[in-house]
């Protein structure tokens, strides 16, 4: 009880200066300052409207957690969720496209593994260069990012246009057999978070119960060992980097299929830092990222109310992420490096 | 229109292109110089960028907004010297949320100012230059200017004085420098400053006098190519300006194939820029002899556990 209140003061004091400093940015555009944070707590979770649309922002963040969180079992620091969640997207909507009218048993399937596939191919890529030729693998990922983009933008203002979009950037309506269906009917929150949540269980029970969780924990913890043991560093390395990929790989396609039901531009605009930010404030952590990115995701829909109710500009939300990471970063660091 | 002419024109729109990101390589240079990674710089540059742009959309003048710039990327990197100095957060982390906070506060208090028109620099002008010569001084601006002498002047600090030797000292070995009675910390603090202020001189540069406007966004990763160049550079700030072109020809190219009318699509041009510092930093590294010029210090912040 003690050491769990010793480890958790300084998120709680993390927390309360977080409350401080977005009360000092944003109260003025609420009457009160209570009002103002009943209306973020509303936004998030007042009806089961506003709850399913937490769900759904907190699922592409949950899936950018867990590419971010598998690479950091081995020190690797990707900032390239964003642009692997594109690169998933774009080969699962290319088979999609390739294939319209197949039955949902094979197409659902395909349109994943193909997400997976270049997703995970899209994040090996830096690993392969980090392995091969000692790059950083952040820098890389940062810019695939970039890349990424510009070929959704180049395939969605060119070749994969809808005939019937009179010009505006998108792909086809995918057809019913390719759409991802909602848990609810009528609300957006869709299968996919269960995907997510059942990635996240099995990662935590792969890194604990398995040699492959053993082996990342040696290789991280004493290279030489495991050199003597004939560990495999490049493997993990480039395993780990596309195992992220892929896994955000799927969360771009599913938010392309269940939420959009097409590829548009800047569809994921956002979610990268978002899960970059879960999985750092989770400690990567795969249980405790779960929660995180629930949290993540009422910030983002809560932004939603406040840019209606308070016309404050859609940017609130990437301050409010900004301030509470820095300031549970900030409380957090500086406890332990004065223990 | 002769070859030559051609050629300087290409020469002084890819120097031009490349003057923001030479700013931002001198910023991260000196910063991991002293020790210290700052991925927040893009933050930086954006919050330079927009507040650069407003004062002089307000003031009138582009040199007060140049200066307004680089105090607001000072002002930013703030955050980064208290986690990381004060807080002593991981370094790569703490620039995250920089980025995050810099992009967040351009784009919020930057949009009333989408689409404002200003008056930037007044073209340069010399009595009695030939017709081809008053080309060249018409097509070249201030921060252009800047942008080659700052590398020099940084340069001569690092490598000719005193306190580059100890600047470097704390990058190199901070718990030597701290017996020699350097107080490290005071170096990094100076650094992380001077990596704001020369950052948010980059993104003033950028949207007072190269895009002469302010979009949200609009460094689009400059500063985070820049921290793939340092690479390049070998933390060596007289190579900036060779580096930083790679990166102003590799755009400049492509706007000038793109305004040719060319049926390349505008999205696969902009590809070029990030493909080729990607390519040239493999190439570098599959080639490169001489390793081991990386700050010794930084081994701990990019390469854990090897």
């Amino acid at each position: 009880m003690k050491a769990l209140a010793r480890k958790s003061w300084p998120v709680a004091a993390g927390l309360l200066s977080f409350i401080a400093i977005t009360a000092l940015l944003f109260g003025r555009a609420t009457p009160s300052v209570m009002g103002f944070f009943a209306m973020l707590w509303k936004g998030a979770f007042g009806d089961g409207y506003a709850f399913s649309e937490t769900l759904v922002k907190a699922t592409p963040t949950l899936w950018c957690a867990l590419a971010v969180a598998v690479p950091a079992q081995l020190g690797l620091v990707s900032i390239g969720a964003e642009g692997q969640m594109y690169a998933g997207a774009i080969a699962g909507a290319g088979v999609v496209l390739l294939f319209p009218h197949q039955a949902a048993w094979f197409l659902l399937p395909a349109m994943l593994a193909g997400a997976a596939v270049s997703g995970g191919g899209w994040g090996g890529l830096a690993g392969w260069l980090k392995a091969r030729f000692g790059i950083n693998e952040t820098v890389v990922s940062m810019l695939q990012n970039f890349i990424a983009i510009n070929l959704l933008e180049y395939l969605i203002h060119g070749p994969w246009i809808a005939s019937n979009s009179g010009n505006w950037p998108e792909t086809a309506e995918f057809p019913r057999a390719a759409i991802l269906p909602p848990i609810v009917a009528g609300l957006r929150t869709h299968v996919g978070l269960f995907f997510a949540v059942g990635a996240a269980g099995a990662l935590w029970f792969v890194a604990r119960h398995t040699r492959w969780g053993l082996a990342v924990r040696v290789l991280t913890s004493n290279p030489r060992v495991a050199g003597q043991a004939g560990l495999n560093h490049p493997a993990y390395l480039i395993g780990a980097m596309a195992l992220g990929g892929a896994l955000a790989g799927l969360g771009g396609i599913m938010e392309a299929s269940a939420v959009q039901n097409r590829l548009e531009s800047n569809f994921l605009q956002g979610y990268g830092i978002s899960g970059y930010l879960v999985s750092w404030l989770a400690g990567h952590d795969f249980l405790l990222i779960v929660p995180m990115a629930l949290v993540m995701g009422a910030i983002l829909t809560s932004a939603d109310t406040l840019q209606l109710n308070a016309s404050l500009p859609a940017s609130s939300a990437i301050i409010i992420q900004g301030v509470l990471f820095t300031c549970i970063l900030g409380w957090t660091s500086f406890v332990r490096s004065r223990r | 229109m002769t070859i030559a002419q051609t050629a300087a024109d290409l020469f002084i729109s890819a120097l031009r292109s490349s003057t923001p990101m030479a700013f931002a390589l001198c910023g991260e240079i000196m910063g991991e110089r002293a020790g210290v990674v700052n991925i927040g710089i893009e933050g930086e540059m954006l919050v330079g960028a927009a507040m650069a742009f407003a004062v002089t959309a307000v003031t009138g003048n582009p040199w007060v907004g140049l200066l307004a710039g680089a105090a607001a990327g000072a002002a930013l990197s703030v955050v980064h010297g208290v986690l990381c100095l004060v807080c002593r957060a991981n370094q790569i982390a703490s620039g995250v949320a920089v980025l995050a906070l810099g992009a967040g506060c351009s784009s919020y208090f930057g949009t009333p100012y989408v689409g404002r028109q200003i008056n930037s620099f007044a073209p340069f002008t010399l009595p009695g230059a030939s017709p081809g010569l008053a080309a060249v001084l018409r097509a070249v601006s201030p921060t252009m200017v800047l942008g080659l002498v700052v590398p020099l002047a940084l340069g001569v600090l690092l490598f000719m004085t005193r306190t580059g030797l100890r600047w470097r000292a704390v990058g190199e070995a901070p718990a030597a420098a701290r017996l020699l009675g350097i107080n490290p910390n005071a170096y990094r603090w100076v650094a992380i400053l001077l990596c704001g202020v020369l950052a948010g001189l980059g993104g003033a540069a950028l949207s007072v006098d190269y895009a002469k406007g302010w979009s949200e966004g609009m460094t689009t990763g400059r500063g985070l190519v820049a921290i793939g160049l340092v690479v390049m550079t070998r933390w060596n700030p007289l190579w900036t300006t060779p580096v930083a072109m790679i990166f102003g020809a590799a755009e400049s190219l492509s706007l000038s194939i793109q305004s040719r009318g060319v049926g390349i699509s505008p999205y696969l041009l902009a590809l070029f820029p990030y493909l080729t510092p990607l390519v040239i930093l493999a190439l570098h590294a599959r080639f490169s002899r001489r390793q081991g010029t990386m700050p010794a210090s930084l081994a701990d912040i990019l390469q854990p556990g090897t």
